[in-house]
């Protein structure tokens, strides 16, 4: 039996649904066990029925986007919230201020005939069956979740910072040894350490280390090289508002 | 009064539609509809250092990235009066194809040729045309393997920086380019005949834009105008029923893209690419908006052998690595692209400890609003009444996909 497969975007860069397609020859070894019914991106083919697999992705910008997040919610067995803006709002999160004070900051009016909404990660509004982050995610590892799931074995998640992948790559350390501010230390792993491997510090994009992140130590070390608490505040909250506390 | 809904294109990056209005048995009327959430960047990037802000200017979109990250070094480095040495610049030249290649064969190969062959999408066509979408998937992993190497990740890398780079490209990796793009080319001349027996389809532009170097540059032009800046002859407004403004150039509805690239430069072109421009100068100068994609397959060629002169120039000459250090001061300054799609505009003005007082971002698909609603109007009328209505609404459909809109992007389009 072939599994239905719905990719749904919301408000976003259209990364998260692009490194779907990156995944080449990979993507049709994945056709070998799901049947696409929804991908706006890549078809024009649209059948809308229940979905074994739905894939979210974007944040919540607009009514429309909501009300397309219940739908994707409500059709399907097993719902994947996939790229930080569906887990923790990415970068149009952290944008402060309400709905109508934006807009007219940016459009020179309060009106919203559009239904704008304050940006917002989906899980904040549905329950997901599976959580993958990254700014874009790792296609590997969502092939891999992919693939579990048609075996029918519950894909496994990642839990240990940026700096492991950093130590596994032998990189030598831009925050210790160049002074350079890298979030590295209090950021999920799963990206391979990119940004180190460009020889520039971690901004975060795959979102706060669940239960053991210490941003407060983070913080103070940050400080102690130098640079300004509103600089280092702004760094923290770049990818995920509000869940760093220190 | 009636009106026919595209609820939601298909095979474009982003959400959006069009409403097409029909008055007495007649088009009245076509708004192309963005209803892609806002995302505030100008309010994002407020206040933020000048350093991190192309990694967040990125963010506006994934298949243009390295196009933002590269016109916001440019607009901040302008701002800050740095100038960088012609390797560093090279280099993120070399990017920008890397991004075009990329780009264009995902266009090209897997979201039109589905409309030539008569398929669904590009995996469906794959069982009949494999060979196709091969290639397309092939060319595209190569402009990926470029953006990976100068952007530092295939999507939204943070190694292209003011003064420099994070991390330089090795030897090797300079001549798995120029050998690449050598092997690609044959494949990329092939999808020249496919697209250039399109049929032609919306409107003709009254104007193109461009930016005055092929594919970065410090003024625009057009095809009445030398060097000018935006703000000279480009007018924003915004609409009720789209998160998207829409401009015009002296009044009048322009277009920016490969189309008026390739008619407004082809001086610039490689020679392969010349050489195809000379082939079909007839059938493009027609002007009809999806000749876009014929001028993508052409500058696909340009863009491959373009790679292959870099990759060979920085490899004789050998890589320095040494980047321009970067003072923080006051100023305002201008990064010009073209990203894939057209036209791409980064202003900033900067304050004395270096953080961005000010931005405004314009995208090419937001410049090409004003063009996608007259093309759709213009293809509307002559279609309506005598096509059936699923031809109708397909053709509509080809129609805004030869601009293909960005449109993630266009929503950025917002002035401070």
């Amino acid at each position: 039996m072939m599994l239905k497969l719905g990719v749904f975007e919301l408000t976003d860069c259209g990364g998260c649904a692009l490194n779907i397609l990156f995944l080449y020859e990979r993507l049709f070894d994945l056709l070998e066990f799901y049947e696409i019914k929804e991908f706006h991106m890549a078809s024009s083919f649209r059948e809308h029925d229940t979905l074994d697999v739905a894939i979210v992705t974007g944040s919540v910008s607009t009514q429309r986007d909501l009300n397309l997040l219940h739908y994707a919610r409500n059709h399907s067995n097993y719902l994947i919230a996939l790229g930080t803006c569906a887990t923790h709002g990415d970068v149009q999160a952290s944008v402060e201020g309400k709905i109508r004070e934006k807009l007219e900051r940016v459009y020179g009016t309060r009106a919203n005939p559009m239904k704008a909404l304050d940006s917002t990660p989906i899980v904040q509004h549905v329950a997901v069956d599976y959580a993958l982050p990254g700014c874009p995610y790792d296609k590997d590892e969502l092939y891999q979740v992919l693939m579990n799931l048609a075996k029918g074995v519950e894909p496994p998640t990642k839990d240990y910072p940026v700096c492991v992948e950093c130590k596994l790559n032998e990189y030598e350390c831009v925050l210790v040894k160049r002074e350079i501010p890298c979030l590295g230390p209090i950021t999920l792993g799963g990206c391979n350490a990119a940004c180190i491997k460009s020889h520039l510090g971690c901004i975060g994009c795959r979102g706060p280390l669940p239960k053991e992140a210490n941003p407060a130590s983070e913080f103070e070390i940050l400080k102690e090289l130098g640079y300004d608490e509103e600089y280092i505040r702004r760094k923290f909250k770049t990818f995920a508002r509000g869940e760093l506390r220190w | 009064m009636v009106s026919i809904e595209i609820e939601a294109f298909t095979r474009v990056e982003g959400n959006g539609g069009a409403e097409i209005i029909i008055e007495n048995g007649e088009v009245k009327d076509v708004r192309v509809k963005i209803f892609e959430g806002p995302r505030f960047f100008e309010l994002l990037t407020l206040g933020r250092h000048y350093w991190d802000v192309p990694d967040l200017e990125a963010r506006i979109c994934a298949i243009c990235y390295l196009s933002h990250s590269v016109a916001s070094v440019l607009g901040i480095e302008r701002a800050l009066g740095v100038e960088v040495p012609e390797e560093i610049m090279l280099l993120r030249e070399l990017g920008l194809l890397g991004e075009l290649i990329e780009s264009h064969a995902l266009h090209l190969y897997l979201l039109v040729a589905p409309d030539l062959f008569g398929y669904a999408d590009a995996i469906r066509m794959a069982s009949r045309h494999g060979e196709v979408v091969k290639e397309g998937l092939t060319i595209k992993a190569f402009g990926n393997y470029i953006r990976e190497v100068i952007g530092g990740r295939e999507i939204h890398g943070i190694n292209v920086k003011p003064g420099g780079f994070g991390r330089y490209p090795t030897i090797e990796e300079l001549e798995r380019m120029e050998r690449q793009s050598e092997a690609l080319l044959k494949l990329a001349r092939r999808a020249v005949g496919i697209f250039a027996d399109q049929e032609y389809l919306g409107a003709k532009a009254e104007h193109y834009v461009a930016v005055n170097g092929y594919l970065y540059g410090d003024k625009l032009i057009a095809d009445d105008e030398g060097g000018f800046d935006y703000f000279e002859h480009i007018e924003e407004k915004t609409l009720p029923y789209s998160f998207a403004k829409q401009s015009r150039y002296k009044g009048e509805v322009f277009m920016v893209g490969a189309l008026p690239r390739v008619m407004l430069k082809h001086e610039a072109l490689t020679p392969m690419a010349k050489h195809l421009y000379e082939e079909y100068k007839e059938k493009l100068s027609q002007g009809y908006a999806s000749l876009n994609n014929l001028a993508q397959a052409i500058e696909l060629v340009y863009a491959l052998e373009r790679t292959k002169e870099i990759a060979q120039n920085l490899l004789d000459r050998g890589i320095k690595g040494e980047n321009v250090p970067v003072e923080p001061r006051e100023g305002e300054g201008i990064g010009y692209v073209e990203a894939p799609r057209g036209v791409l505009v980064h202003h900033y003005r900067i304050d004395e400890k270096g953080n961005i007082a000010y931005s405004n971002i314009i995208t090419p698909t937001a410049f090409n609003h004003a063009m996608m609603e007259l093309s759709l109007y213009e293809e509307a009328k002559k279609r309506y009444g005598s096509s059936d209505e699923v031809t109708f609404l397909q053709k509509l459909e080809e129609t805004v996909r030869a601009f293909d809109p960005c449109i993630s992007c266009s929503v950025h389009v917002v002035r401070l």
